[in-house]
């Protein structure tokens, strides 16, 4: 996107520093919304038009950020909050809590992600140790820094990417742009910030760490399923396949009658845990993966 | 005493965080169907070329607080190029608050027209 846009953003996003984090977010967004569907559409109308300038006429018409972000202060101050439809206030039954989860699109999607994260955490272990290593060992020839260089650049890119995929699935807002080198820098300027950031490191941390955690991940997904699906179809394996629960060499031990109700509630019991744990993962997950792959300003 | 430019503008600041919320109610209410932002703030740009009604980023947070209040909803759609877009449309909570800031507006413009115009002078007179 333009730069005079990203730079827009930044400033309204500075004038709303203090107000309602969910505020910030509808803030920029709108703005985002608006100043590219509007930036877009004046250089359809004129094609020879220079989107600097554009971008400039549009954002006048929107507002000087203090303006715009006075307008979203005064809303929050001014809603009611007895009047919003989502009550924070309204405390839900503990059963209705419980089992809510079962209805909460969140939730599947945090299954997905589980089971998905061994995939993409062997690609990036990979891609990392491969990429630091050979970096490492070509430092002693000329082309070690431009390896590296390149290496490091696929880097953020992948945490662009993944960024995109925790928002996708996990709800989290991550950045929807790649993370914008200053120009004035000179390509040489823009290599040594790529190596003094500390996003770009972290950013590999994170593509290393992604293994163990997909491994941890995808185990707990899959064990807390398989057994809660096996205890749901115990009595169907029982008397209808005749499988034992347990089997030895000489011995055949069969859940007794009177467990089979148990077992089949405990399933379902455990399947809604294991929505809960997914649930729970999914946002620890993302709020960590903010915290690696997302620049913070002081 | 002269009227400066910075009054008038918080004349108009203050004339406008009354109407907006009426006029984004009627745009969106009498649309056929749901809006985006960016086409609702051109619709209203039409209206008055030289003098804005309000700056295009004010309002959005009105947009958003009558959501709040559940006189709109909104769906957010992917669009081609860009982020998102999030469509409003009118709800029937909205639809008969629009009926009732009608009348209001009327009531209030017809004090205003006719306090301007001097009736009022004229008819405390008789």
């Amino acid at each position: 996107m333009t730069k005079a846009i990203d730079d827009y953003l930044e400033k309204l996003k500075a004038a709303l520093s203090g107000a309602d984090p969910a505020t910030i977010q509808d803030a920029l967004s709108d703005a985002e919304e608006h100043l590219t569907t509007a930036l877009e559409q004046a250089l359809e109308r004129e094609p020879g038009a220079v989107a600097g300038v554009e971008a400039a006429k549009i954002i006048e018409t929107y507002g000087a950020p203090e303006e715009v972000a006075a307008a979203y202060k005064e809303m929050e101050t001014m809603t009611p909050v007895t009047l919003s439809l989502s009550d924070p206030a309204v405390v839900r039954p503990r059963q209705h809590r419980f089992f809510g989860v079962l209805g909460d699109i969140h939730t599947y999607a945090a299954l997905l992600y589980m089971l998905l994260s061994l995939a993409t955490g062997i690609f990036y272990f990979t891609w990392a140790v491969t990429g630091l290593s050979l970096s490492a060992g070509l430092m002693l020839l000329v082309i070690g820094i431009p390896f590296m260089t390149a290496f490091l650049l696929s880097a953020r890119g992948i945490a662009l990417i993944e960024g995109r995929i925790i928002e996708g699935v996990l709800g989290e807002r991550m950045p929807r742009r790649p993370v914008f080198f200053r120009r004035d820098l000179g390509w040489w300027g823009g290599v040594k910030a790529l190596f003094a950031d500390r996003t770009t490191w972290s950013a590999i941390a994170y593509m290393i760490l992604q293994l163990p955690l997909g491994i941890i991940y995808f185990t707990i997904t899959t064990t807390l399923i398989a057994v809660s699906l096996g205890l749901i179809a115990e009595p169907i394996l029982t008397y209808f396949f005749d499988q034992p629960l347990i089997q030895t060499t000489y011995h055949s031990y069969y859940m007794p009658g009177w467990a089979m109700p148990v077992s089949v509630a405990g399933g379902f019991l455990l399947l809604v845990v294991t929505l809960h744990v997914a649930r729970g993962i999914g946002r620890l997950h993302a709020r960590y993966a903010k915290r690696l792959l997302v620049k913070t300003e002081k | 005493m002269n009227v400066t430019p910075t009054e008038d503008k918080k004349f108009l600041k203050e004339l406008s965080a009354g109407t907006s919320a009426l006029v984004l109610l009627g745009v969106v209410g009498s649309a056929p169907e749901p809006m985006y932002g960016y086409q609702i703030a051109k619709l209203i740009e039409t209206g008055g070329e030289d003098v804005p009604m309000m700056k295009q980023g004010a309002l959005y947070p009105v947009l958003r607080s009558l959501e709040k209040t559940g006189l709109l909803e909104s769906t957010v759609e992917p669009s081609v190029t860009g982020p998102p877009r999030r469509y409003y449309r009118i709800t029937e909570k909205g639809r008969a608050a629009l009926g009732r800031w009608s009348e209001l507006w009327n009531r209030t413009k017809s004090i205003v027209d006719s306090v301007l115009k001097g009736k009022r002078h004229d008819q405390s007179d008789r």
